[in-house]
């Protein structure tokens, strides 16, 4: 281990040429796997980055073996050239050839000692099985558990967790691409380059089994893309649990990385996937060429094939090199295991068939850069301090009392300015809520199989902007109704047909602006809500004695209440009596509200509205003694300085106000708070009507002294559990000014009231 | 006896180190300095209602709002009007959550930063159950005068208890 050591300590010291080295054999692989036979498309490329390769190869001195393959992959890419077009054994045998460039250099920056490239094999190899991809076939190594080295390696496990995110997103979404239209190449490419880089990426930070997985799925896909390999559901949902298998591998390595059982060892079984991807493999190589003579080839190819293999995959094999079967064994031992494998697959792969839809969107590369989001944070913080900064200027009573037409100039320039990077800077924090809905495909597909019906989500308005925690936050409640409507929404095909609809379940996830409001809608055309059944339940639950005199949309919020359940029974994806008050917690925490709308028998439609940030509102600014007070603009319904005739006691407690006839309790915001208020009669202060849940009430403050934007921040934890503060923000002058929470004051008065009732 | 000694000077050794040492009316206080994010000028506090009386209310510190504790109310002291030695000493606390969370404390005036060593600290004693010691850390004689050394992560995270205890 010290001459190891050593190596190490080389090839830290050369780390610019060292990642230069990587990522020019990242180019090339790249190249090559795109290269197609028969075509000279990369051609060039692959030239020039081999010239790269070579100069990099020349100032780092490299070792011989690697120095040796180099002139290798240079002979044959001449060799190339003569050709003029790439051909079908030259690219196989270049492409295992940048796969042991990629183990050895890796193997190099760990310090250990390079196999040598055994040429030879590689061309007989090739020579004997032109057909067969060169990592068909592979030894069925023991599950290793991944051990990360956090101390040497945590930024790059951090760099490569974080990438691993947008990798995983574009494989699903890709693959449900696909699932809808088999044929789109654009799609299979890019599922295929981010197995590709997950494939790189873990082979440089020694990731054993992710990239052995990585490996074997690149390879399913790379059939896919020669066209030698249909797409149909087997594959779908191969791919799609190899993506769910690198998310678990990822996200136990994010755990770690957090700082949770760091050090311990991560197993994840990946054989059986493995080996039900090779079958796969194995059996649409046997399809394409059903002559007689390849079926023995294929059998005898690990034997002949074994030393390549060993080489490539022992190399980077670290600590758990040893535990590696010896290739011989391995060859025979792989072989025999892929056939009832390959049974059990096919028969899992069910027969769903995919549907088709013409409108397949193309992802377009839109240029963006990924920044930390805390930096955003504070940038939009720190923006705000500008724009507070800004009106204290312009309100500084020295400079009004300047006349310079200069200064006023130069002070609107400012403010135009400052107001600009202020809407850009809110804007940053809003991103379309397109990544959450396309999550929700994934989750109607699973539990449309799962629930044995057939189910289709229908997306629209999925380039709606949102503010970024507000997307984030509304994927719980979506997941929680969209559960809700497949599994107890939708009924099963029988009763559908029966009732005259068609057999297949619709859902519609729709978002769009109204108002100032964002509205998410989720509708389902199932079964409805069972006015009955609610009410027959709430009263078993004792939620109400009975529903006499409720509306319909009344009867239906009960559906809200917490452990309220109607479904008969618990299933493995709902109805466990939790969702829907969680539901409506999580939407009102982002200050939004949700209807439900249901016709029985027709399906029911849930609206949730959203504010558009929830960085920013309206407010009223309110002042009562000496203190201001912030109220929501939107809570507002009007305001008025009454007569004393409107303002009527009862009992000498409470008091009223005759709102055009209305009668709205008046709640005392001084007496509330402890305030010396200037206006202890509300005919000489002012009555603010608020509004929440469709209650209103009436409040008193001594004065209104403005409208603003304010930029919300929260009170921290000191005040976390404030009754009626909703949070509080920096006024023009620099103080702190505090946010009425208006749903609070409302519930204040009427908690008494109901329980009198 | 040399057991008893013993664990005094271990418990102190670790107490040893700089300290800010500020007044309140006529007693004398530490906080260590690594605890202490800034002091400022007493400002404006936005009172906050519902909470209790030695909650003065939150500050806008460049665009944070943090809370603001009188440390004389907290501590029972008679308040008295500010002058212009009142000063914000700015803390930053873990609080039982695990997050760190920044605090302003108002004190009459601020003294000196000053190195404490292990043998001028001495373990708090008991007061006989007359008042509750949890948030000291110990006693130190300085050049004569004690200074009570303030375990400033349990003052505050009291507080978050106790305004949520109020609530």
């Amino acid at each position: 281990m010290d001459s190891g050591l050593g190596t190490q300590l080389m090839a830290c010291q050369d780390a610019p040429d060292y990642a230069a080295l990587c990522s020019i054999i990242e180019k090339l692989a790249l190249e090559l796997v795109l290269a197609e036979p028969g075509k000279d498309n990369g051609l060039l490329p692959v030239n020039s980055l081999l010239g790269d390769l070579e100069e990099v190869a020349r100032r780092m001195e490299v070792p011989e073996a690697l120095g040796a393959a180099i002139r290798k992959g240079r002979e044959w890419v001449d060799a190339l050239f003569g050709a003029g077009n790439f051909e079908e054994s030259t690219l196989s045998r270049l492409r295992s050839w940048v796969e042991w460039m990629q183990a050895a250099v890796s193997a190099l920056h760990n310090g250990q000692a390079i196999t040598p490239l055994i040429a030879e094999a590689a061309e007989s190899s090739t020579a004997t099985a032109p057909s067969a991809a060169p990592q068909a076939v592979e030894e069925v190594a023991p599950e290793e558990p991944i051990v990360l080295n956090l101390e040497n390696d945590g930024e790059l496990l951090r760099e490569f967790t974080n990438e691993s995110h947008e990798h995983l997103q574009n494989i699903e979404l890709g693959v449900l691409t696909l699932e809808e239209n088999p044929t789109d190449m654009a799609t299979l490419n890019s599922i295929f380059r981010a197995f590709h880089t997950f494939k790189g990426g873990s082979g440089f930070l020694n990731l054993r089994p992710i990239n052995r997985l990585a490996h074997e799925l690149e390879s399913l896909l790379d059939l896919a893309r020669q066209q030698k390999l249909a797409i149909d559901s087997q594959v779908i949902n191969l791919i799609l649990s190899g993506g769910d298998t690198l998310k678990r591998f990822v996200s136990e390595m994010e755990a770690q990385l957090g700082g949770q059982g760091g050090g311990s060892p991560i197993s994840i079984s990946i054989n059986d996937l493995l080996a039900r991807v090779r079958a796969v493999v194995q059996q649409s190589q046997s399809r394409l060429t059903p002559a007689p003579v390849v079926a023995p080839t294929l059998v005898a190819t690990p034997v002949s094939h074994a030393p390549e293999a060993g080489g490539t995959q022992e190399a980077p094999g670290g600590t758990a090199g040893h535990q590696d079967a010896t290739p011989g064994s391995s060859g025979t031992a792989g072989a025999p295991e892929c056939p009832p494998a390959a049974a059990n697959a096919a028969a899992a792969g069910g027969s769903e068939s995919p549907s088709k839809n013409g409108n397949v969107r193309v992802h377009s590369g839109a240029t963006s850069v990924k920044v930390d989001t805390l930096k955003l944070d504070s940038l939009v913080d720190l923006v705000g301090e500008m724009v507070i900064a800004q009106s204290m200027v312009m309100q500084d009573t020295d400079l009004l009392g300047i006349q310079s037409q200069q200064l006023s100039r130069n002070l609107a320039q400012l403010g135009r300015i400052t107001k600009e990077l202020q809407r850009v800077a809110m804007s940053l924090r809003m991103v379309p809520i397109r990544s959450t809905f396309q999550k929700m495909t994934r989750l109607v597909r699973d539990l449309s199989v799962k629930a044995g019906k057939h189910v289709e989500l229908h997306l629209s308005g999925e380039e709606t902007e949102l503010d970024r925690t507000i997307v984030e936050e509304i994927s719980d409640p979506l997941v929680h109704m969209i559960r809700n409507a497949v599994d107890h929404g939708i009924e099963p095909a029988e009763k559908r047909m029966a009732a005259g609809k068609s057999p297949h379940g619709l859902v519609h996830l729709r978002a769009f602006h109204q108002g100032g409001n964002i509205v998410v809608e989720v509708e389902d055309d199932g079964g409805g809500l069972n006015r009955d059944r609610i009410v027959a339940k709430a009263v078993e639950k004792g939620l109400i004695t009975s529903a006499a005199n409720m509306s319909d949309s009344d009867v239906f919020n009960l559906i809200f209440a917490p452990g309220f359940s109607t479904a008969e029974k618990v299933t493995d994806i709902s109805g466990r009596g939790v969702g829907m008050d969680v539901v409506r917690r999580n939407i009102e925490k982002l200050r939004g509200k949700v209807e439900i709308q249901s016709t029985l028998g027709k399906g029911s439609r849930f609206t949730i509205f959203l504010p558009l940030t929830l960085a920013i509102i309206d407010g009223m600014i309110v002042g009562i003694g000496t203190q201001r007070y912030i109220v929501p603009t939107l809570a507002v319904r009007e305001s008025f300085r009454p007569t004393a005739d409107m303002v009527s006691s009862v009992q000498g407690r409470s008091e009223v106000v005759n709102v055009r006839g209305r009668l709205l309790p008046l709640l005392r915001l001084h007496s509330l708070f402890g305030i010396n208020a200037r206006a202890a009669d509300p005919t000489e202060g002012i009555v603010i009507v608020v509004e929440s849940d469709r209650e209103s009430r009436c409040v008193l403050v001594d004065d209104l002294l403005g409208k603003q934007e304010v930029v919300i921040k929260s009170l921290g934890e000191t005040f976390k559990r404030s009754p009626a503060l909703a949070g509080a923000a920096i006024l023009g002058d620099g103080r702190v000014g505090l946010i009425l929470d208006v749903d609070a004051l409302v519930g204040q008065r009427t908690a008494p009231l109901s329980m009198a009732a | 006896m040399t057991e008893v000694n013993e664990t005094t000077t271990s418990t102190t050794r670790t107490l040893a180190g700089k300290y800010l040492t500020f007044v309140l009316g006529r007693e004398s206080y530490g906080i260590q300095v690594l605890k202490i994010r800034e002091i400022i000028r007493f400002t404006d506090i936005t009172a906050v209602p519902q909470m209790p009386h030695h909650v003065k209310g939150v500050i806008n510190l460049r665009g944070k709002i943090i809370p603001v504790i009188d440390l004389r109310a907290k501590f029972g002291l008679n308040s008295t009007e500010t002058t212009e030695r009142t000063c914000i000493v700015v803390v930053q606390v873990a609080l039982a959550s695990g997050v760190t969370s920044q605090t302003g404390l108002i004190v009459d005036a601020v003294e000196e930063v000053t190195n404490i060593a292990a043998g001028d600290i001495e373990e708090t004693p008991d007061f006989g159950g007359a008042f509750d010691t949890e948030c000291l850390l110990g006693m130190a004689k300085i050049k004569g005068v004690v200074k009570t050394l303030l375990d400033i992560d349990r003052v505050v995270a009291a507080e978050t208890a106790s305004a949520l205890m109020h609530v």
